[in-house]
Parts: C-alpha cells; structure tokens; sequence
C-alpha cells in the first residue's frame, strides 16, 4: 500500500514533464510578407532565416487545444490556442523562423519574446516578461509591463519606441528616432546616432551615451532619478536645463544659476557650436550631468 | 562734288531771306492784359492740400487707434470643475470633475484588467501606481511652497499623464493579447 502510494505520488510529480508536446510545423510564407505570433504564456523566440517559409518549433504544455499556423496570401499567423478557462498547462515555448524581410507582431501575457535578424517593421508587446531584440533595422514598438525591454540596432534610421512599467529600458546602437520610458527602472541609450529622442521616468535614471544630430532634439524627463547625458562627438545645440532640487554638472563650461532665492532648484540654459539642435531637461529631485 | 555744289546754293539762298519778321498783328495788348491781371490766390490749393493731410492723419490715426487699441478685458467665468490649473498649486486643491470621471474610468477598467493578471505582476503593476502617487505627491507639496515654479506645474502635468498613460497601457496590452477572439 504505501510503495503504491509513493509510486502515484511519483507519478503525479511526473506527469507535468510528460504533458510537454514536441511541435514541428512549417508552411510557406512570402519573403517580405507579415508574421503575426500570439501565445499567452511561456516564450517566443523570433529568427529571421533566408527561406520563404515560416517554421515553427517547441513544445507546447497539454492543456493548449492546438498551435495555429495558417497562411493568408502574404501574412501567417502562428498563434498558441488555449481553453477559455485556461488550464494549469498551458505554457508553450516556441520557436519561429520567419523570412528575414518580414514585419512581425508578437504578443504574449506571460511570456518572454526574444527577436534576432528580422528586416520589417516590428512590434512586440508582452505584459509580464522581458523583451529582447537584436538586429533592428526598420521601426520597432516594443513594451512590456512588468519586465525589461532591450533593444540592439544596426545602425539605420528608424522610428523606436521601447516602453515599461516595472523594468529597465536599453537601446544600443540605434539610429534616427527614438522614444524610451520607463516608471521604476532606468532608461539607457548607448550608441548610435539620434534626430530626435524623447525619454523619462519616474524614478529611474536616463542615461545617454550617443551621438546627437546636427539640428537634433534631445527631450529627458524624470522626477527622482538623476539623468547623464554623454554626447559622442560634436554637439551643436542650445540647451535648457532645470532642477527643482538637484545638482547640475555641466562640461560644456557654463555654470547654472539658482532659480530662485528661495528655492533650491538650478537652471542652466546656454548654447553650444551653431545652437542649431535643442536639448530640454527636467526633474523633481535627481541631478543633471552634462559632457562629451 | 554734286553735293557740296548744292550745299553751297542753299546757304547762298538762306543768306538772302530777311532777318525780321514782323507778325501780322499787334499782340501787345492781349500779352499787358495778361501780365497786369491779378495773381491767382494759391489759397485754395494750400487749403485743400492742409485738409488733405488733415484727412489723411486723421485717417491713419483713427485706423492706428483701432488696430493697436486693446479690447475690453472680457472676463469669462468658467466653472470651478473645468479649471485642470487648480491641480498646480499644492495638494489641497481639487482636481477637476473632467479629470475625475477619466481617472474613475482608467481605475475601474485596471482593475478589470488586473484581475486576469498573476498576483506577482499585479502587485508589481499596482507598486508602480503608488510609485507615481508619491512623486505626485512630493511634487504638490514642494507646490505648496512654490506655487508660482513652472518646472514643478509641468513635472506635476506630466506625472498625472504618466499616471494615466500606465493605467491604459496595462489594459491595452492586457485586452490586447487576452481578450482576442482567436486565442
């Protein structure tokens, strides 16, 4: 009686691992068509591969009723289907191979995204968990709610919007325009080549480290934490710069004044080569340093 | 030599014509009639120039006068619960009904929203919230002391937008992936 017991037990403990199914689909798909991916818990990793098809690999937990791959003239869609009432299995972590040349849009509740060496447009959005993009060439919308969003460019101009709630923002490399904000955790941008870039938060740091365009804007914002802006190369721009109640370090030579006699708060506006950009930056309580 | 032959006739011919000519009339009288007449007046001319640029200041003046004049101040009354700017000067003032119903709206569909969430990331997304509502409120009491410093009225703005724009995006992304017809 209790080594059957111990056996049931052991089998139930078990059972969860051997729930896992093995999935192996592929259809084909248009070279420069679009991609959509929809799986609600577990991971979703995106390649983008030479062929003109769509795979797709993994396992899918046993409660998911079935993996979607259709084809509609140039778009495919590859979606995790579950119960309504969702059951204790339902995570699935796939893998899809998508023409390099595709735009994509993926979208999870509980679930990592993960996108390397795909060419279109993308857009990317998860609640819980993180979002990483590596290669990115075209214009990107990624956020999540409650994890980190990083994204690595190549070099060309697009228009990138990397947002979350709970979590850190990076983008490196990027080039063109960039929108980065997060609540509780910092923004950084480390390389690249920027007309326009707009980033705050709430109490996390903005740290910049790139290089800001002839005629460029440069907009940060943030109530408690502190923002670093390292220009990489020559800047031309004027600048204002203003504290309720942080320091200002300035490199480029002027020192801020006090903004009041009465208040704590610096301000700091002056401009450097033609003046032809423009940089404007705010904050409650973190402190503004400013070099290249 | 033809030519210079002709030439010479001319001015020969011309040397014989007589030096006077004597007109057919006498012209005198009619030219002292003219000179001894009284002088025209110029007043008329240099009055009806005095008044022209009479007019023309006046004209000019008047059209001056009712560009650059200022209109009457028009004070408009507008209802307590439409003045947003009243959130700008400290904590004690009310926000407005507009902003209020908005606010209710976003909360009661969160709320939705983060009931179909795990209890980590609600609780994550709901310490965010509270996160926003402290810098709101450190700004609104650093108001207080300065109600006049228009970097702590847009910081305040902004915050109220951030707060907002996290509300949607939790129930944006939420109904986005949970709510499709398809999964």
């Amino acid at each position: 009686m209790k080594r059957t017991l111990v056996f049931l037990l052991g089998g139930l403990l078990v059972t969860p691992a051997l729930a896992e199914q093995q999935v192996d689909k592929t259809i084909d798909a248009a070279a420069n068509g679009s991609v959509e991916v929809y799986n609600t818990a577990g991971s979703i990793t995106v390649r983008g591969w030479s062929r003109n098809s769509v795979q797709v690999t993994g396992e899918i937990g046993d409660d998911v009723e079935e993996l979607v791959l259709e084809r509609d003239g140039d778009d495919v869609l590859v979606k995790v289907k579950v119960p309504r009432s969702h059951g204790r299995d339902i995570d699935a972590e796939i893998t899809v191979n998508v023409p390099q040349g595709s735009s994509i849009e993926v979208a999870g509740v509980s679930a990592d995204i993960d996108v390397e060496g795909v060419n279109g447009d993308q857009s990317l959005q998860t609640v819980s968990g993180d979002v990483e993009v590596v290669g990115v060439s075209a214009d990107l919308e990624a956020a999540s709610v409650s994890g980190d969003v990083q994204v690595t460019g190549t070099g060309e101009d697009g228009d990138t919007s990397a947002a979350t709630v709970s979590g850190d923002v990076s983008a490196t490399d990027l080039a063109g325009e960039l929108e980065a904000e997060s609540v509780s955790g910092d923004v950084t941008v480390a390389g690249g080549s920027f007309d326009r870039v707009y980033f705050e938060t709430v109490n996390g740091d903005l740290i910049f480290a790139a290089e800001l365009r002839g005629g460029g804007r440069l907009a940060a914002e943030s109530v408690n934490g502190d923002v670093e802006i390292d220009f990489k190369g020559e800047v031309s721009a004027s600048f204002d710069i203003e504290t309720f109640n942080g320091d200002i370090d300035n490199c480029f030579g002027p020192e801020p004044e006090r903004t009041s006699r009465y208040a704590p708060g610096l301000e700091l506006s002056f401009s450097q080569g033609d003046g032809d950009g423009r940089v404007v930056i705010e904050t409650l309580n973190g402190g503004v340093s400013i070099c290249n | 030599m033809k030519d210079i032959e002709r030439d010479d006739k001319l001015i020969a011919a011309a040397s014989a014509l007589s030096t006077e000519i004597s007109p057919d009339r006498d012209l005198w009288p009619g030219i002292e009639q003219a000179v001894a007449a009284p002088k025209r007046s110029r007043w008329t001319p240099m009055l009806a120039q005095a008044a022209a640029v009479v007019l023309l200041v006046g004209a000019s003046s008047g059209v001056t006068y009712f560009a650059v004049k200022e209109e009457p101040l028009v004070v408009q009354v507008m209802n307590a619960d439409l003045r947003f700017e009243q959130t700008a000067f400290g904590a004690e003032q009310t926000l407005g009904s507009v902003y209020r119903s908005a606010q209710g709206d976003y909360q009661t569909e969160l709320n939705k929203e983060l009931e179909r969430l795990s209890p980590e990331v609600r609780a994550d997304i709901e310490n965010n919230l509270a996160l926003i509502k402290d810098a709101i409120a450190q700004i609104d009491l650093a108001l207080e002391e300065n109600p006049d410093n228009v970097l702590l009225q847009e910081l305040l703005v902004k915050t109220y937008r951030e707060q907002h724009t996290l509300m949607r995006r939790v129930g944006a992304l939420t109904q986005h992936v949970m709510v499709r017809k398809d999964i």
